[in-house]
């Protein structure tokens, strides 16, 4: 039975991907719903229903935010996020990097506790954190489509 | 980038399929965006701000969102100010709000009954999730590393506003210090657009945000100050078992 449909747009401007999951985990923008099978397509929606429960890990896509570009790794158990890390990240200064490494930790533990604090979202938008959430995303699709 | 988006639907409810919905609700944003994005020289607000166009030509939009600016305006007395931007007019820090709402009444239209849209931290719900009674919104720490500074139970909409992440970038004009007082401020209440400005509102206002926070026209605030302080007004609702 079909609980909850999730859908994240990774936007530049307003546009860009749009996928669509199933499940009823609470979302972290794009972190945390139980993956199902999904296409991403920008600017269009193309939904699927079905919750199947994934294991392994995936690398997201690399992406852009105001100060460089990251990608993480994504490790799901049962359809459940273990684990977030970081596969790259680029800044164009020291000091972006500096600050990239203060806040990930910050971000990595949002996914994780997002799934255990029983929430339904967070407030509270940053540049690094949106670039996060879309490359979790990507990861979490990565994983739903193998 | 931009914004995220994401979408929270409940689904069996929605007579042309909560798909489809969602669908519309993203050419909604999209639509949005075309006239409102400062960024592209062609937008009506682009060109509204030029001067090349009158605002009885443009889009119902901007003289809806110009409403909305004129009453979170009153409301932040006139800390929240479009009309004092460089270049003109620019309601920036209130269309992104806007737009989330916009896109959860796409929903609502739709026939859709539990919905909740999170636009990079703007949230906007509609009825109830499916297993407690009320939206459970976490509100990110500004510099604790492992934690949330709370969870808040909402309905209508939140919106947060800080400058944490960036670190000390700003000055304040008047004493060239590069911290404000607030660290951190939440908005909740029914209208997201003016959620979003009042939020902005409440950081700029520097060390008379908590004074701004005590008047804010039935919003409701939560506040982080720098010294590690918080703030809350009488309406806001924390989850029992809050993460703190």
């Amino acid at each position: 039975m079909r609980r909850v449909g999730t859908v994240v747009a990774s936007v530049a401007g307003f546009a860009g991907i749009v996928a669509l999951h199933a499940g009823n985990a609470p979302s972290l923008p794009g972190a945390t719903a139980p993956p199902a099978p999904v296409s991403s397509v920008p600017g269009t929606t193309t939904p699927t229903t079905t919750a199947v429960p994934v294991t392994g890990t995936a690398v997201g896509t690399s992406e852009q935010y105001g100060y460089g570009v990251l990608a993480v790794k994504v490790t799901e158990q049962s359809g459940h996020i273990t684990d977030v890390s970081v596969a790259s990240l680029q800044t164009a200064e020291q000091y972006s990097q500096n600050l990239a490494q203060q806040v990930i930790p910050m971000l990595r533990s949002e996914v994780l506790s997002a799934q255990s604090a029983q929430i339904n979202a967070i407030s509270g938008a940053t540049y690094t954190s949106q670039a996060y959430a879309a490359s979790v995303q990507s990861a979490l699709d990565a994983l739903a489509a193998k | 980038m931009g914004t995220m988006f994401s979408f929270h639907v409940s689904p069996g409810e929605c007579p042309t399929g909560e798909a489809a919905a969602i669908a519309s609700a993203c050419t909604r944003l999209h639509e949005l965006d075309a006239i409102f994005s400062t960024w592209k020289p062609k937008s009506p607000i682009s060109r509204f701000r030029a001067g090349l166009l009158r605002l009885d030509d443009a889009p119902g939009e901007m003289t809806r969102v110009m409403a909305l600016c004129e009453e979170a305006r009153a409301l932040s007395r006139g800390w929240f100010d479009p009309w004092a931007m460089p270049g003109g007019f620019d309601p920036t820090g209130l269309v992104k709000g806007w737009a989330v709402a916009e896109a959860l009444e796409v929903l609502r239209v739709a026939g859709v009954k539990a919905a909740m849209v999170n636009g990079g931290g703007d949230i906007a719900v509609l009825g109830s999730p499916a297993k407690t009674p009320a939206w459970r919104i976490g509100i990110r720490h500004p510099w604790r590393p492992e934690a949330l500074a709370c969870v808040l139970e909402i309905d209508g909409a939140v919106a947060t506003s800080g400058c944490y992440e960036r670190g000390p970038h700003l000055i304040n004009p008047k004493d060239g210090r590069m911290m404000f007082a607030t660290a951190s401020a939440s908005v909740v209440g029914a209208n997201l657009a003016i959620c979003d400005a009042l939020a902005t509102a409440l950081v700029v206002a520097d060390e008379e945000g908590p004074d701004l926070a005590r008047n804010l026209g039935g919003y409701e605030s939560y506040l982080i100050q720098s010294d590690g302080t918080e703030h809350a007004s009488a309406g806001i609702r924390f989850a029992s078992e809050s993460v703190r």
